[in-house]
């Protein structure tokens, strides 16, 4: 069977963040009908045929027949529609699934989105929810965090690497630094090196400014056949490679805790059917829910050498305009991180990097023409890899 | 808020209180939590039930702080505040995730030994679930 080149016709994002005046089903509108608009030649919205919309279901407001929900309020009534639920990288996984459906030939168009409703629930109810998408039964019965298990790693590549508390600042004043110029960005302020490292302790090292915050929002992009692409939009961008992997579940059970073997297998998939190399990426979006993650997510997806992460950072090479610019959007730390709503968000960001369109000028990584999403779940018990090409 | 049921606990009572892993007849390796699959040589395996020491080493570790704690840990944390956790690896090779215990700030590092014990873990639904806690191994002064 030969599979079916993909392109991305139409991105949509709604403002991440405490948004209190829309509902689960109005945020997910937002991104639609704005992915919709982004296709400039225009689509008839009944030529979706097949819907895959992430949603980690924080809170447990609608778990069943979500994707009915969201589809019967924008229209899309009749299409097959389906809820992923892979954690934080839900989305990133109905990307995948949306690229696939394309790609198998079962349809032209196909829609992926996310959508995640997080500050309207009780905040005992979400610290009990974001605990439970790693291992319940020892790490949770531990007493263990979200921060906790991604402070073990932090700890363990201290140890091992040499990477110092400043390392972990440095990703965060460098995502609030994007973020500030990011209209649809939660927490779109700059911060220091100081405040970040005397910022209040949440899991040792991790400080407040080492976590991403709690968001709402949603994401949409509108995929199609490759060569119908040009009939939709002037601007398409192209699915060059994809690549999805599991790891344990448990941290404690990995050989090796410094590194996230999903994301390491993942990229190697998506690399390989992209035919392409780390070095050749131009820009990336990662998944840096908590900042050690981005440093590991660095020698993971081959950025820099293992153990090396800290000292890409202290060279600038990840800022705009170093050698590989990583979460020009603000990241997860600061564009914010409505769990099911990332990874088609990191997609959002990539599409409009590489067309060029990005809003304010100073986020622009001029010239890229390869860009990357990296999109993990829990503690990296899931992770996505995409490679899109202008 | 019903987090590991109490059919759930009690099916790994032996690991929790007893510390009894489960070595593999086909390659040898001990599974700790127990598993159908072998962790290491993927085979659908009979295993043995192997009783570890207890002693072994910090791996990793982190403070869960004052205010951060899960829910069902919120007792504990109006108590002590913040309380760390850790990977300890065991004699026997594995390692385990467990609260750290009567412990000073100086014993939180990397390879620092520890022991298990027997503590309550935190109680659900009116059930105290207890389990195993680490604690630092330390030099006893010799008597005069």
């Amino acid at each position: 069977m030969t599979l079916q080149k993909v392109a991305i016709i139409g991105v949509g994002q709604t403002r991440f963040g405490n948004i209190i005046d829309k509902k689960a089903e109005e945020l997910f509108a937002e991104a639609f009908l704005e992915a919709v608009n982004d296709v400039d030649k225009g689509i008839d919205i009944s030529e979706i045929q097949e819907v895959y919309i992430g949603n980690s279901g924080v809170g447990g407001g609608q778990l069943g027949n979500f994707s009915s929900l969201m589809t019967d309020y924008v229209g899309l009534t009749g299409a097959s529609a389906l809820r992923i639920e892979n954690a934080c990288a839900s989305s990133g996984f109905a990307m995948r699934a949306a690229i696939l459906a394309v790609s198998s030939g079962v349809c032209d168009v196909a829609l992926a989105g996310g959508e995640e409703k997080m500050n309207d629930t009780p905040r005992n109810r979400v610290r009990y929810w974001l605990g439970i998408s790693g291992d319940m039964e020892w790490e949770r019965l531990s007493g263990m965090t979200f921060a906790g298990v991604f402070a073990l790693m932090a700890i363990r590549h201290m140890h091992e690497y040499g990477t110092k508390r400043e390392h972990l600042a440095m990703v965060s004043v460098k995502n609030h630094k994007n973020g500030a110029s990011n209209p649809k960005a939660h927490l779109q302020r700059e911060t220091t090196l100081e405040r970040a490292l005397a910022s209040p302790m949440i899991a040792y090292p991790l400080t407040l400014f080492d976590c991403c915050p709690i968001s709402d929002g949603a994401s949409a992009v509108i995929v199609c056949k490759a060569d119908l692409a040009k009939k939709y939009t002037d601007t398409p961008v192209y699915v060059a490679g994809h690549g999805g992997s599991t790891d344990r579940l448990s941290v404690f059970q990995r050989d090796d805790v410094t590194s996230i073997n999903s994301s390491v297998v993942a990229a190697k998939r998506a690399y390989k059917m992209a035919s392409v190399k780390p070095e050749d990426i131009d820009v990336a979006e990662v998944h840096d829910c908590f900042t050690i993650a981005e440093i590991i997510a660095y020698e993971d997806l081959g950025f820099c050498p293992k153990g090396k992460g800290g000292k890409l950072l202290e060279e600038g090479q990840t800022e705009i305009g170093g050698k590989i610019p990583v979460n020009p959007s603000g990241g997860l730390k600061s564009k914010g991180h409505p769990v099911g709503a990332t990874g088609t968000g990191q997609i959002y960001e990539i599409v409009n990097q590489l067309r060029g369109s990005v809003e304010k000028k100073n986020r622009q990584v001029s010239g890229a023409e390869i860009g990357l999403t990296h999109n993990t779940g829990g503690s990296g018990g899931t992770t996505v890899v995409h490679i899109l090409k202008r | 808020m019903a987090h590991v049921s109490i059919p759930s606990y009690w099916k790994t009572l032996p690991q929790r209180y007893c510390l009894i892993g489960m070595k593999c007849k086909n390659c040898g390796t001990i599974n700790f939590p127990a598993r159908e699959i072998c962790i290491s040589c993927k085979q659908k395996s009979e295993f043995e039930p192997k009783k570890l020491s207890g002693r072994g080493k910090i791996y990793s570790y982190t403070v869960i702080a004052a205010g951060s704690a899960p829910p069902e840990f919120s007792e504990q944390e109006k108590l002590a505040g913040s309380f760390p956790v850790a990977i300890v690896e065991l004699e026997e090779g594995l390692r385990i995730c467990a609260q750290i215990t009567d412990y000073e700030e100086e014993d939180l590092k990397i390879e620092a030994e520890v022991e298990a014990v027997f503590r309550k873990i935190y109680e659900e639904d009116k059930v105290i679930r207890y389990g195993l806690k680490f604690r630092p191994v330390k030099k006893r002064k010799s008597l005069p």
